[in-house]
C-alpha cells in the first residue's frame, strides 16, 4: 500500500496545470550580440523570452541573477521563462562569447 | 496557484513523508547521497566524484563506512542527460573496493520557470559487482524558485531484486532548500528520509567558471541522523568538472 501511496503522492504533487499565458518578448543573437541588449519587462509578471540564435554556432544564455542557463544551438530558438521579478536590472550574457554577447533585463 | 492547491500539496507531502517511513520489506542502506535538480544543460559533459562518510552504520556496526562514486556523463539532447558510475566502498576494516556499476538517465520535463514547479524524472539501474543483485530506481524531481531560494525535492521508488537478495520495494525522499547567495557560495539545508535513513543537515556549495563550457562545482555537507537506524553523522562531498 505504501507504493500506491507513493505513486499517488508523486502524481498529485506534479504541476497541476500551465499558468496563465506569459507575455512574449523576442531576442536575437546575431554576430555574437544580443539584439536588443536591453529588454524591458513589467515587474511582478512572468515573461517568456523567445531567443533566436541567428548565428551558425551555439550560444548559451546565462544569468545568475535570473537563475537561468540555456544552450541555444546555431539556427535554433529557445524559450526562457523569467519572473515574476522585483523592479531592477538583471544582467545576462552569452557564455560562449562573454565579451560581446551581453545584455540586461530591466523590470519596471 | 490557488491556496487550496498549496494546502493539497502540503497534505500530500506529509502523506508521502509518512509513506517513506513505513517499512515495505527488509530494507538496507543509507539513502544519503545528493539532491538532483530537474535540469539538463545541452552539450555538457561531466566528470563527477562524490562520496559519503558515515561515522558508524547502526545496522551493520561498520565504522567509518565510505562510499565513492566516479561518474562520466553527457547531455545527449536538450532534455536528456546520461551518466555512468563506478561505485566503491571502504570502511575501518576494509580497503576501497569496487561494489557496483550504475547507469542513470535524467529527463527534464519542463522549461525552468514554465510552470508553478519545474519537474523532471531520474531513472537509475545499478548492478552489484560479483553478485546477482540489481537495483532499478525512478525518482520524480521537483524544484520551485522562491526569490533567491530554490527548494528541490526528489521522490524516489526503487526495486531491488536478484538471486542474492530478497526482492523488495523501497521509497526515499531527499529535499534541499538552497539560498543563491553567489555563484561561488550557496548555503543549503538538506533532508533525507528512506527505509533506513532519517537525517538532515547543512550543505555548502559553489561553482567556479573556467571559461567556455568548463566549470568546477563543489558541495560539502554534514547530515545528522535523526533516528536510531541512521548514522550519527554522515559527511558528503561532491566535485564535478563540466566541460
Amino acid at each position: 500500500m505504501s507504493v500506491l501511496r507513493l505513486f499517488t503522492a508523486c502524481l498529485l504533487l506534479m504541476p497541476l496545470a500551465a499558468q496563465a499565458k506569459a507575455p512574449v518578448i523576442e531576442i536575437e543573437i546575431r554576430n555574437h550580440l544580443f539584439q536588443p541588449e536591453e529588454v524591458l519587462i513589467p515587474a511582478h509578471t512572468k515573461v517568456k523570452l523567445v531567443v533566436y540564435n541567428r548565428d551558425k554556432t551555439p550560444e548559451e544564455f546565462e544569468s545568475y541573477e535570473l537563475n537561468r542557463e540555456k544552450v541555444i544551438m546555431g539556427g535554433r530558438k529557445a524559450n526562457i521563462f523569467i519572473g515574476p521579478l522585483e523592479p531592477g536590472v538583471y544582467p545576462f550574457f552569452g557564455e560562449f562569447n562573454p565579451k560581446t554577447a551581453q545584455g540586461r533585463v530591466v523590470a519596471q | 496557484m490557488m491556496p487550496v492547491d498549496n494546502a493539497l500539496r502540503l497534505a500530500l507531502l506529509i502523506a508521502f513523508l509518512h509513506a517513506v517511513r513505513t517499512p515495505l520489506a527488509g530494507a538496507d542502506g543509507s539513502s544519503i547521497d545528493k539532491v538532483y535538480h530537474p535540469y539538463v544543460e545541452q552539450l555538457e559533459w561531466e566528470l563527477e566524484w562524490r562520496a559519503t562518510h558515515a561515522d558508524r552504520d547502526p545496522l551493520s556496526s561498520v565504522k567509518r563506512l565510505q562510499q565513492h562514486r566516479l561518474g562520466l556523463g553527457r547531455a545527449i539532447s536538450e532534455y536528456v542527460f546520461v551518466e555512468a558510475y563506478l561505485i566503491g566502498t571502504q570502511s575501518a576494516d576494509d580497503s576501497l573496493e569496487l561494489e557496483a556499476y550504475e547507469v542513470e538517465v535524467l529527463w527534464q520535463l519542463s522549461e525552468q520557470g514554465e510552470y508553478a514547479v519545474d519537474y523532471g524524472l531520474l531513472f537509475e539501474l545499478e548492478k552489484e559487482h560479483g553478485e546477482d543483485i540489481w537495483e532499478a530506481s525512478s525518482a520524480l524531481l521537483l524544484e520551485k524558485e522562491l526569490g533567491r531560494f530554490s527548494v528541490t525535492a526528489n521522490l524516489g521508488l526503487t526495486y531491488e531484486g536478484g538471486d542474492d537478495i530478497v526482492n523488495e520495494w523501497e521509497t526515499a525522499l531527499a529535499m534541499q532548500a538552497r539560498y543563491r547567495y553567489s555563484p561561488r557560495f550557496e548555503p543549503a539545508l538538506e533532508f533525507y528520509a528512506g527505509e533506513d535513513t532519517l537525517g538532515a543537515g547543512p550543505v555548502i556549495g559553489g561553482r567556479e567558471k573556467l571559461g567556455g563550457l568548463q566549470a568546477l562545482t563543489w558541495q560539502l555537507g554534514v547530515v545528522l541522523g535523526m533516528d536510531e537506524d541512521t548514522a550519527d553523522y554522515t559527511v558528503r562531498a561532491l566535485l564535478e568538472y563540466e566541460f
